[in-house]
């Protein structure tokens, strides 16, 4: 190869071999390669969904332990670690990897309940789970535009078939395989889009490293750069599904079956959103005007088209689409409060903040959902929540707590999320943001209140009847407990969790 | 130690999620387990934090619950402190809360909601103590909010009948008026002293205004709106009659004994500012005397048990502002105490007597019942004389410190000493006539009344006898909070001035004795003179201020109302609404369904964001 | 051998990246959406071909050899939902393909 170049240092400091100690840095990954592995072979063996997804908990059981381990040797002090040129291993990923195996932990535990009767192979369901944490996975963890891509793309291409998932079924599902098709056709586009950004990027600094100084904003004085990355921004925007990028969502949200739109509203925002704050961070993007003008314009534009589109909203699936492009908005406006400018970085604390409890909510609120729902008969409409209060309280109890959490009112994670954004922008003084945030949070109090104020109704003939509770959903009963103390925890106490994530950044 | 402070708001809360929670689901007994229980055992953690401070009054017992969040330099905490004035408030909110809710065990025990009422009780117990023990003013005025929000669920709690949801209402707008007043005091104080913890408040306060400041005299000014209609004094004193509507046992725990006087409670909490508004500090006296003698003229004119009980209270929180407004910050907290052991014990024995009469209020239709009610008698025969500062019971000590203190005043001294006085003649006129005219003389109905009693509901009511004869004899270990002024000192007052402070109740109570005791002057016979019925009718009606205030405020805002029928602030807010549904029509329009226009956007968007950037050179 | 200037590279990538979103744009069929998504696709590996070349460096054809396994991908799954929608709706225009909306 005489195109190597002696004076690629990066890629000779790593290359050729991978040591043990390297290995060891990326088990929680190795893990879950492993257990998709071994899944798909009991699959071969015999079919049976109930093995399949105790194999599925237990890999993601092992894999946050593992990561875990992780995490606490490198908030003791730790030298964080460039694992090839491709992952970094910091406080931060491990942190977010936690996150993303829980996160699934809990989405194959509903998947289990919501698909314990669909009229086809079920099993694959916890495999293309699997698969899409292990893109998210890489993703939170990466350093480079390779991993980034390879994360982003199985991220995605399990997202196909899960979204597509019940296509054979000949009862329900009847729009999967067009919200599938959306979703694909999109998401190629913005995967193109963003390769092209790479691609010019790359041709510019000669680099391909998200972290390191090659990438930096130094990097970017070329214009050509800077076009690469906004068309990266693009591909960013479509996955986070800001404005003008965000027509997808509604229809994917809509037509695919609920623990997937779960999967896309967590686990792809969280590990799309981790790679984003850190490819802020350490390339100080936001020290150039047009790279803030242009975030500030589709976090505006994101926060108050989210709202209003969501107003009135009678599909819950879909009230929830549009609740995300705003929440994506309201994300922004954290990032855009100095992520990678100040040396306290209350804002990157903020913003990781904000995409956990953002995360929990959606996770809660799709948790309640789906357990109100099977694969047969999803019940995405807000009338089959009239009067829910009456019917089972608990259930509507704790959709409450996370419709609470997404208006953003006290005493719930959401407040505490959202005060940080608005403080943080405050502090950095960015009124026009600010005034976006206000008006968006009084539009959005009152579409997540008209769901409150639905199950407050006087149960009527047109309430339909839930889902009957089996043993197959003792899970997901207990997942929503969980998600419902998360919540109400990190509202009234939040100290230790603001610590915690203010270490991310130290 | 430091754990238990907490704990003292935290049981009552405790209680009231569980019996919020369980629906009305639980037995009775359970309920009254729970909900007695509770603030027992708040009494005994209320004990033993008190002891120590009582003990050695410059303790300070701290406790930071916990850091709500700290967000760049936002700090959030919320902190309790127990020092020696809410060592006080805290047995007494706790102590006599016990003992009118083990009485209100056996007083609503047939009534169908009684989870519901002990949910409230405990509710508002938990506010009152973090009122009481909040070390900052943001806390403080949570805890406000929280009774007040209790006080208006309690007086509204048998809503069935739409006269007690006014009464409710009525309380709760007018003492709004005074909580608006509070929370601009309180935005006022921290935009200009950066604070809201209470010590720092003070010692800003001390280091930056001086002694007669206009911010001094505002912020006091706002707060003593707080305090007036938390308190019930002039000129929002009108809810409190009305407040009677509720079950006896509040209006012995919420509108006697405690809530209202959270206002007292707040005046001696920040007398530092108020030592620096001297102008304003006089208002608070003349406010008190005022009050006082208005609540009681009226008071001799109802016929109302209850009613006739509420002026009284409200007279007395006259006395305890009067109190305040001399500085005699320490005697005010005393008198505080006094009144909540023998107003307590008058309203519980009101309940019983009206309990036993079927719920009969007008004492006109009572009459000779001290054979029948015992019990309720002995109380009010002790109540009241506690009331009127017969020597030596509990209200005599008291009161007898803020006449004097009153006297010592420089500024109008002695105008308001001899107000004080007369108002004690008023006072011993007035509940001696309660006493004779309920207890004494023929019956004048219900003839075979029964007293309805039990160990729960007699039990309190000799504890509070005791307490209020004895009461006076407990030592408050509040001279460390007040420093060495507004302390009881020695008094040099002459044996003259002293034997007319105490001839004064005496006096009232012959004089009730005479007319109501042996009728030597028959009350008809006074009436006959014109002057006398209008005055009469002028004070039965509350010297008019609710018929004022019909005229005055009412009228004009529904006139208002009326006139903007179609709103046209309203109409501001609707454009906004339809702007808003315009924009969704747009905007979900655009939500096509047709994936070409999908990408369309996507493409639009990409242009959009090119465009947006500045390519200095490329183009 | 003389290498192409940088510029031209990317000039050439760029345009086959236009006629790949504009063909996704226009064009009805299913399938001929799929192969503009795949000129798309390839146009960024040129552009990383070319810049690994003007940098002398392996990182831009490992990069290109990703891509190339990303469209095999996105197409074998793609060709798979157009069967399905084929068996389903009997046609492979898009616009039968808006069922939601709103």
């Amino acid at each position: 190869m005489d195109y190597d170049n002696a004076a690629r240092d990066t890629i000779n400091a790593f290359a050729p071999s991978v040591s043990w100690e390297e290995l060891l840095w990326l088990l929680p990954h190795e893990i879950l390669g492993a257990t998709i592995v071994f899944a798909m072979l009991a699959i071969a063996v015999r079919r049976h969904f109930f093995v399949t997804t105790v194999i599925t908990t237990l890999g993601l059981i092992a894999a946050a332990l593992a990561a875990s381990m992780q995490f606490s040797h490198l908030v003791q002090g730790a030298p964080s670690a460039l694992v090839t040129p491709l992952f970094l291993i910091d406080a931060f990923a491990v942190f977010f990897v936690i996150v993303l195996c829980l996160g699934a932990l809990a989405l194959a535990i509903l998947g289990f309940g919501y698909f314990a009767r669909l009229d086809d192979a079920r099993e694959e369901f916890q495999l293309l789970l699997l698969l899409a944490t292990l893109g998210a996975v890489t993703l939170a963890s990466s350093a480079h535009f390779v991993s980034v891509v390879i994360g982003l793309e199985m991220l995605s291409m399990a997202l196909y078939g899960m979204i597509a998932y019940p296509i054979h079924s000949k009862v329900g599902a009847e729009h999967s395989l067009e919200a599938a098709f959306k979703y694909l056709v999109l998401s190629a586009v913005a995967s193109a889009t963003m390769l092209f950004g790479m691609a010019l990027i790359y041709s510019q600094t000669g680099a391909l490293e998200v972290v390191g100084s090659a990438n930096s904003m130094l990097g970017y004085a070329s214009p050509l750069a800077l076009v690469g990355v906004m068309l990266v921004f693009v591909g960013i925007a479509f996955k986070l599904s800001l404005f003008p990028f965000h027509l997808w969502t509604p229809d994917v949200y809509e037509g695919a079956p609920l623990p997937s739109v779960a999967l896309l509203a967590t686990l792809g925002k969280v590990a799309v959103g981790a790679f984003f704050l850190r490819f802020l961070i350490h390339s100080h993007l936001l020290l150039n005007e047009s790279v803030t003008l242009v975030l500030a314009l589709l976090a505006v534009a994101s926060i108050l088209a989210g709202n209003v589109l969501a107003l009135r909203q009678t599909n819950l699936k879909r009230l929830l689409a549009y609740s995300s492009i705003a929440h994506m908005g309201y994300w922004v406006v954290a990032l855009l409060s100095g992520v990678g400018l100040g040396s306290q970085n209350m804002a990157a604390s903020a913003a990781a903040f904000y995409l956990l409890t953002y995360a929990a909510l959606s996770l809660g609120a799709f948790a309640c959902l789906s357990i109100a729902s099977s694969s047969e008969s999803e019940a995405g409409v807000l009338s089959d929540y009239r009067g829910l209060f009456w019917r089972s309280p608990w259930l509507a109890l704790a959709l409450s707590v996370m419709m609470f959490g997404l208006a953003g009112i006290p005493l719930t994670a959401g407040f505490i999320a959202k005060f940080q954004v608005f403080f943080a922008a405050v502090e950095s003084s960015q009124w026009g943001l600010l005034a976006a945030l206000v008006l968006g949070s009084a539009i959005g109090l009152f579409y997540y209140l008209r769901v409150i104020y639905q199950m407050l109704q006087p149960a009527g003939e047109e309430g339909r009847t839930l889902r009957d509770l089996g043993l197959e959903s003792v899970g997901s009963v207990i997942t929503i407990t969980l998600v419902v103390l998360f919540v109400l925890w990190a509202g009234i106490l939040p100290e230790p969790l603001l610590v915690l994530i203010a270490a991310l950044f130290g | 130690m430091s754990e238990s402070l907490g704990l003292l708001p935290a049981l009552p809360l405790l209680g009231f999620l569980i019996l919020a929670l369980s629906g009305g689901k639980l037995p009775k007994t359970v309920v009254a387990l729970v909900g007695a229980g509770s603030i027992g055992l708040a009494f005994l953690v209320a004990l033993n934090l008190a002891l120590p401070i009582i003990a050695d009054d410059s303790l300070i017992v701290r406790e930071t619950l916990y850091t709500w969040m700290a967000v760049g330099s936002f700090e959030a905490q919320f902190g309790l402190t127990l020092d020696g004035l809410s060592t006080v408030m805290i047995l007494v909110i706790t102590g006599v809360g016990f003992l009118i809710h083990l009485y209100s065990t056996g007083f609503m025990a047939d009534d169908p909601s009684y989870s519901r009422f002990f949910a409230i009780m405990n509710l508002f117990v938990a506010s009152m103590l973090i009122l009481v023990l909040a070390d900052n003013l943001l806390l403080l005025y949570l805890g406000w909010e929280g009774v007040g929000l209790c006080s208006y669920l309690l007086i509204g709690f048998w809503y069935v009948d739409p006269k007690n949801g006014y009464a409710a209402r009525k309380a709760f707008v007018t003492t709004r008026v005074g909580d608006t007043s509070m929370a601009l005091g309180l935005l006022l104080l921290f935009t200009q002293l950066g604070s809201l913890d209470i010590q720092e408040l003070m010692q800003a306060a001390v280091a930056n205004w001086s002694v007669g400041s206009g911010l001094a005299i505002a912020a006091t000014l706002l707060l003593l709106g707080g305090a007036v209609g938390k308190s019930a004094q002039l000129p929002l004193q009108t809810w409190l009659p009305d407040a009677m509507a509720g079950p006896t046992p509040i209006s012995a725990l919420i509108h006697a004994a405690t809530m209202v006087t959270a206002g007292v409670y707040l005046v001696a909490r920040t007398h530092v500012l108020f030592e620096l508004a001297p102008s304003v500090q006089l208002l608070v006296a003349c406010i008190g005397l005022a009050t006082l003698l208005l609540a009681g003229f009226t008071a001799m004119t109802q016929h109302d048990i209850k009613r006739i009980l509420a002026y009284s209270t409200i007279s007395q929180i006259g006395y305890m502002f009067l109190g305040l407004g001399v500085g005699a910050w320490s005697a005010s907290v005393f008198h505080l105490m006094t009144h909540a052991f023998f107003k307590a014990l008058l309203f519980l024995a009101a309940g019983t007597v009206i309990l036993s009469l079927h719920h009969e209020h007008d004492i006109f239709k009572m009459g000779g019942k001290r054979r029948q009610l015992p019990i309720a008698f002995a109380s009010f025969l002790i109540g009241s004389l506690a009331l009127a500062a017969f020597p030596f019971t509990s209200g005599y000590f008291s009161k007898d410190e803020i006449l004097l203190a009153a006297l010592e005043f420089e500024t109008y001294g002695t105008w308001l000493w001899l107000g004080g006085v007369i108002g004690a003649v008023l006072t011993g006129f007035y509940s001696f006539r309660l006493v004779f005219v309920v207890f004494f003389g023929g019956s004048n109905g219900h003839h075979d009344a029964r007293e309805v009693t039990g160990f729960s509901m007699a039990a309190p009511l000799f504890v509070l006898m005791l307490l209020a004869l004895v009461g006076g004899f407990l030592t408050q270990p509040t001279a460390a909070v007040f420093g060495a002024h507004g302390q009881a000192g020695e008094h040099t007052v002459s044996a003259a001035l002293h034997a007319v402070m105490i001839a004064a109740p005496l006096l009232g109570m012959l004089a009730s004795y005479l007319v109501y005791g042996i009728g030597l002057i028959a009350p008809d016979t006074i009436l006959r003179s014109g002057v006398a019925r209008g005055l009469h009718t002028f004070w039965f009606s509350g010297w008019g201020f609710d018929w004022v205030y019909q005229r005055v405020f009412v009228a004009p805002f529904l006139w208002l109302a009326r006139l903007n029928k179609h709103d046209i602030f309203d109409s501001v807010v609707s454009l906004l609404v339809r702007l808003t549904e315009t924009a969704n029509e747009l905007l979900a329009r655009s939500q096509t369904g047709s994936l070409r226009w999908y990408v369309l956007s996507v493409v639009g968007g990409m242009v959009v964001v090119l465009l947006a950037t500045d390519l200095g050179g490329l183009l | 051998m003389s290498l192409i200037p940088l510029e031209h590279g990317i000039a050439l990538a760029g345009l086959l990246f236009a006629i790949g979103l504009v063909g996704v744009m226009t064009r009805r069929n299913i399938v001929f959406v799929l192969m503009s998504l795949e000129i798309m696709l390839n146009s960024a590996g040129l552009a990383f071909v070319v810049a690994g070349a003007h940098h002398a460096s392996a990182e831009g054809q490992v990069m290109f050899l990703m891509i190339l396994t990303l469209a095999a991908a996105e197409v074998a799954v793609g060709l798979g939902l157009i069967i399905q929608l084929y068996r389903r709706f009997k046609t492979t225009d898009i616009e039968v393909l808006s069922a939601l909306k709103g």
